[in-house]
């Protein structure tokens, strides 16, 4: 039986008075790749957010495990890049060297890397010299380098035209085959969640777990297979009953 | 080795020959000579509109009276002697500015500490300070330096707060989940995004800078351009008070051509240049 990789137990974030994640709580498993949807403010960012550490945690738990060695690195790849501008691709990853790595060893992921999401030709051009689909997959490459326990991703192809973002999807599963890194995927793009995950979080509105779903479907998935269609339906089915629930609540406040 | 050595040499003065031909192809490519040659053409008809001397002293004449100062080695005396007040009053205007500034930027509490004593300071002329420095400090040292610390400390303040609230909070978050180092984080994220604001500072707060010391020098100093310049308008030589000033000028395009362009050229290779975004 697979450990998990990620935990979280009765998690509460309250931003003052606005309370954003409400008693949230779920395992991941090490190796899987698990989507996290909702609509927008529902609190998915802030959860990956509270689990990088840039958010602090109002009760609970929220953490981050690994059974094959020490490493409760985590890779973070944000709805922009976040590169810095002033460096060279090359040197944005070398940046994000962990302490516990010799800077050998780092350099060496980075090409290998680098070379993993195609920009091994580009790593000394400056961020503003790549289109965004390339800066995006540098920011893919940085959050591999480090070799992370699990990998946090925030809406990374929402910025993104859909042919690009079509082609980052493929790449990225291909490169989640290929390292076996646990993925915890945010995304308000239901089709996208279910294309890509093993499993899928759905968060309500006032950010609590809505529904839990496993997604037993093969890979590569085909989005006209009647298989795909049938579980995308059934998200569908999810989110209107979700909606309905949120309409009558608004009806009870008197609003519309 | 003695081949390779000379080898290496011939390459590096070759380097700076490009270098140096490059510059000069720069300078001669200049547009703002064209500006220079038609403020010079308005000067010299107003010259001679008036007769070609003593109030207005045509270009030529005054051009005659600058290389005179500079060949007799006076000019060079004289700007010694400014430049080390200058420098003084600089580094402590610009301590205060980078402490204020940080301070201001970072932290709400400390931006409304000195809100007001900062606009208060951008308000009041440099002459306020050169004769309250002269009057309070006489004609020592100190008069010069304190004029030029507080005229010149709130643009460099106001330049580094700016600088401090535009830095990009993303960017900090990114290094907080990647768990970077607070020193890397300083060097290579900090430093690097305070640069422009730095350059703009430098810029801006050196300008008040000098024009402040001079004045000062004018009231109350016994030597440097601006006391030069108090000499000869007593002596009534227009010409004199013509020359030192726009020495004082060269000296002022020198910095900006010598060091503060080619500094914000190099630190700026990052940006797209200016024709790439605009065609």
């Amino acid at each position: 039986m697979k450990t998990s990789a990620v935990k979280v137990k009765d998690l509460v974030k309250n931003f003052g008075e606005l309370r954003v994640l409400d008693n949230v709580s779920f395992e991941v498993e090490e190796s899987s790749l698990t989507t996290i949807v909702g609509f927008s403010g529902c609190g998915k960012s802030t959860l990956l957010n509270v689990l990088a550490g840039i958010e602090s945690i109002t009760s609970g738990i929220a953490e981050v495990n690994c059974s094959n060695d020490s490493s409760t690195r985590l890779g973070y790849v944000f709805q922009s890049p976040r590169l810095l501008p002033w460096q060279t691709i090359e040197q944005n990853l070398l940046f994000v060297r962990p302490n516990d790595i010799d800077e050998e060893t780092h350099s060496k992921r980075v090409l290998k890397y680098l070379e993993m999401v195609g920009l091994k030709n580009v790593r000394h051009k400056f961020p503003y010299q790549l289109s965004g689909g390339m800066q995006q997959r540098a920011g893919i490459a940085r959050a591999l380098c480090i070799e992370p326990a699990v990998l946090l991703m925030d809406e990374p192809f929402s910025h993104l035209d859909e042919i690009t973002a079509g082609g980052m999807r493929e790449e990225m599963l291909r490169i989640w085959e290929e390292t076996h890194r646990t993925i915890l995927f945010v995304t308000h793009d239901m089709q996208e969640a279910v294309e890509l995950g093993d499993r899928l979080i759905m968060l309500d509105y006032h950010g609590r777990i809505f529904a839990d779903l496993k997604i037993d479907l093969p890979r590569p998935r085909n989005l006209t297979e009647r298989e795909f269609i049938y579980f995308y339906s059934d998200i569908l089915q999810h989110l209107q009953k979700m909606q309905s629930i949120r309409a009558e609540e608004l009806a009870e406040l008197g609003l519309n | 080795m003695s081949v390779a050595l000379s080898v290496s040499t011939n390459q590096s003065s070759t380097t700076v020959g490009k270098r140096v031909a490059k510059y000069l192809k720069g300078l001669v490519n200049h547009k703002g000579w064209l500006a220079i040659v038609l403020v010079l053409i308005f000067w010299q008809t107003i010259s001679l509109l008036l007769g070609g001397h003593g109030l207005v002293p045509s270009p030529i004449r005054t051009a005659a009276v600058m290389w005179d100062v500079l060949v007799s080695g006076e000019f060079f005396v004289q700007l010694g002697d400014s430049m080390a007040r200058l420098l003084i009053g600089f580094t402590l205007a610009m301590t205060m500015g980078l402490i204020v500034g940080v301070m201001s930027g970072s932290r709400w509490f400390w931006n409304e500490f000195f809100k007001d004593v900062i606009v208060l300071g951008l308000s009041l002329p440099g002459l306020v300070y050169a004769l309250l420095s002269v009057v309070i400090f006489g004609t020592n040292l100190m008069a010069p330096v304190m004029a030029i610390l507080f005229a010149s400390y709130p643009f460099i303040a106001v330049n580094i707060r700016e600088g401090v609230k535009a830095m990009d909070k993303d960017i900090l978050d990114m290094t907080q989940a990647y768990k970077v180092g607070k020193w890397k984080v300083i060097k290579n994220v900090i430093m690097p995004s305070l640069l422009p604001h730095f350059l703009a500072a430098i810029r801006t707060g050196f300008t008040i800078a000098w024009k402040v010391s001079v004045l000062t020098e004018v009231f109350g100093a016994t030597s440097g351009i601006g006391y030069m310049i108090r000499f000869n308008f007593q002596m009534f030589a227009v010409r004199g008070i013509l020359a030192w000033s726009l020495l004082f000028g060269f000296v002022m395009l020198v910095i900006e051509y010598g060091i503060l362009v080619p500094a914000e050229r190099r630190f700026a290779r990052w940006r797209p240049n200016i024709s790439e975004v605009v065609k």
